[in-house]
């Protein structure tokens, strides 16, 4: 079911008080499709911006095989980013101002030019010149992470943090070992090729999925490629996300009500 | 030999020998007793070598947290591989062979030397290693629907199955196996992923584990014998017949394919 466009906002708001007030959404549409969801996301980003928040990429969810199983779904989705979500490397990222946050590690890659997305030979793939590990910080605006495909795109796919290490050259990725350690404690361990079996799969869907939502790939782009292991829920400490011959990325996480995703 | 021993050694023995599973064990020999179990799975080795197997090496289960957390145990356990169960890379296998099939990639060690010290260390077992193998662990179960405790899966020789071993040898010189990445498909579809971290925070770690427990218990491992040690992903069933292909990142990949004859 199509939305009206006064939905839309109305759901907008919604979501977005969710996200500054740290109290989950109650309500949502019973039924309602791809494309609102994701005018839904557009409008609750655009309020963020004017806010001051800055676009500085794009971030793709759904891309382990078991997650679209479970959902019964067959696409990625993809969710916008802002400055105010990007915690520098090593940095603090406070608690208070999340709802239920879980952690991810990840790969991020740098877009080094414009996409011309009316060209349908658009690579996204040529247009990316690095590759960094990431964690990712997702934080569902709805109770419990539950949610249907369209509730999570309107939701902007839950993005609420991220962090990306230092930039290297691109090179396969396919199957690079990846572990993610909560203080002394290794949480998570798997392998990029979780994310979809090679994180260059997801670029090269992105493409399609941004040209048919109308979103925008631009130089100085980050694109965060995906889960490379399930979610752990995110507690106070310092969560390191580790990826073999890639180097690694870390945030020292706070009980403060600060960092990205509170502004 | 107790008779209780004896009888679920032979319970054991008739579902392997028929082909078809069995009630659990542990109405005979308790659901967490170590010793019980291990006499058990002596018990059945012993019937296996007077019919002519010879005992290759060793499999060790139950490496990863939550599998361990599931078992309610804080350990691994191994179980015996025979000369029969070892099987190369790119060959097919007869599904009808086994029960009730999984299939996990996995490194598998194999010594060059005997390990004789009383209580072997990560260096005793470095030293004694010869080469690795990418590898795919064959699980399979012999009580029916796997409803298995601790006590009940030792008893059954770990759940073993069989062995499919990669033919690239590898040295560990330089090799960090916790970096090992780990991506297991089946007929071209990704299926399972993981890391050398996964299992124990490295296969070497897991390796000391039993060359330990074999000392401890009688049987010091011996040139030549291969162990496997313990999956790096989740453990998938084999639903027909197919292939599954393990890359391990570092080691190169093995395969193996399930046929199904005269159906």
């Amino acid at each position: 079911m199509s939305l009206e466009e006064s939905e839309v906002v109305r759901l907008a708001h919604e979501l977005d008080d969710a996200q500054t007030s740290a109290r989950a959404v109650t309500g949502r549409p019973e039924d309602w499709d791809v494309a609102s969801a994701y005018r839904v996301q557009r409008h609750l980003v655009s309020r963020r911006q004017s806010r001051g928040e800055q676009p500085v990429g794009l971030k793709l969810g759904f891309t382990s095989r078991a997650k679209m199983r479970q959902m019964g779904v067959h696409d990625v989705i993809v969710g916008r980013l802002t400055d105010a979500m990007d915690v520098p490397d090593g940095g603090d990222l406070g608690l208070g101002g999340l709802i239920q946050p879980r952690v991810e590690p990840e790969v991020a890659f740098r877009v080094a030019r414009d996409v011309d997305l009316e060209d349908p030979r658009a690579s996204v793939v040529n247009a990316v010149d690095a590759v960094a590990p990431a964690l990712e910080i997702i934080d569902s605006r709805y109770r419990d992470f539950r949610f249907t495909y369209a509730d999570v795109i309107a939701d902007n796919t839950s993005a609420a943090a991220f962090v990306v290490g230092p930039w290297a050259p691109m090179r396969p990725l396919g199957n690079l070992a990846v572990r993610m350690t909560l203080g002394p404690q290794t949480v998570a361990a798997g392998t990029t090729g979780a994310i979809l079996g090679d994180p260059l799969r997801g670029l090269r869907l992105l493409a399609g999925i941004c040209r048919r939502h109308a979103i925008r790939i631009r130089a100085g782009d980050i694109i965060l490629a995906g889960a490379a292991t399930a979610a752990v829920p995110l507690t106070e400490g310092v969560v390191t996300g580790q990826v073999a011959g890639l180097g690694r990325v870390s945030v020292r996480v706070t009980r403060d009500r600060s960092g990205g995703g509170t502004s | 030999m107790t008779t209780t021993i004896s009888a679920a050694a032979e319970r054991l023995l008739a579902a392997a020998r028929d082909g078809v599973p069995c009630p659990p064990v542990r109405d005979l020999i308790g659901a967490g007793d170590l010793d019980q179990a291990y006499a058990v799975q002596e018990a059945v080795a012993a019937a296996r070598e007077r019919a002519g197997s010879r005992v290759a090496g060793y499999k060790i289960g139950l490496t990863s947290k939550p599998v361990q957390e599931q078992f309610g145990v804080f350990q691994p356990d191994f179980g015996l591989v025979f000369d029969d169960m070892l099987h190369s890379h790119g060959g097919e296998l007869e599904r009808g062979a086994f029960l009730q099939p999984r299939v996990e990639a996995e490194v598998a060690f194999v010594l060059a030397t005997d390990i004789e010290t009383p209580s072997p260390s990560v260096a005793d077992v470095l030293r004694a290693t010869g080469f690795v193998l990418p590898a795919i662990e064959i699980v399979d179960s012999r009580i029916a629907g796997w409803d298995i405790t601790i006590g009940d899966t030792i008893a059954d020789n770990a759940s073993s199955g069989g062995v499919v071993l990669g033919t690239t040898p590898r040295s560990l010189d330089g090799l960090d196996l916790a970096e090992v990445g780990m991506v297991l498909e089946h007929d071209g579809e990704d299926v399972s992923h993981g890391s050398g971290a996964a299992c124990m925070g490295s296969p070497v770690v897991a390796a000391t584990w039993l060359a330990r427990e074999l000392v401890r218990r009688g049987r010091p491992p011996r040139a030549g014998d291969v162990i496997m040690t313990g999956a790096l992903g989740p453990m998938v069933d084999v639903p027909g017949p197919g292939r599954f292909t393990a890359r391990l990142s570092g080691l190169g990949q093995v395969e193996v394919t399930f046929v199904e004859r005269g159906k």
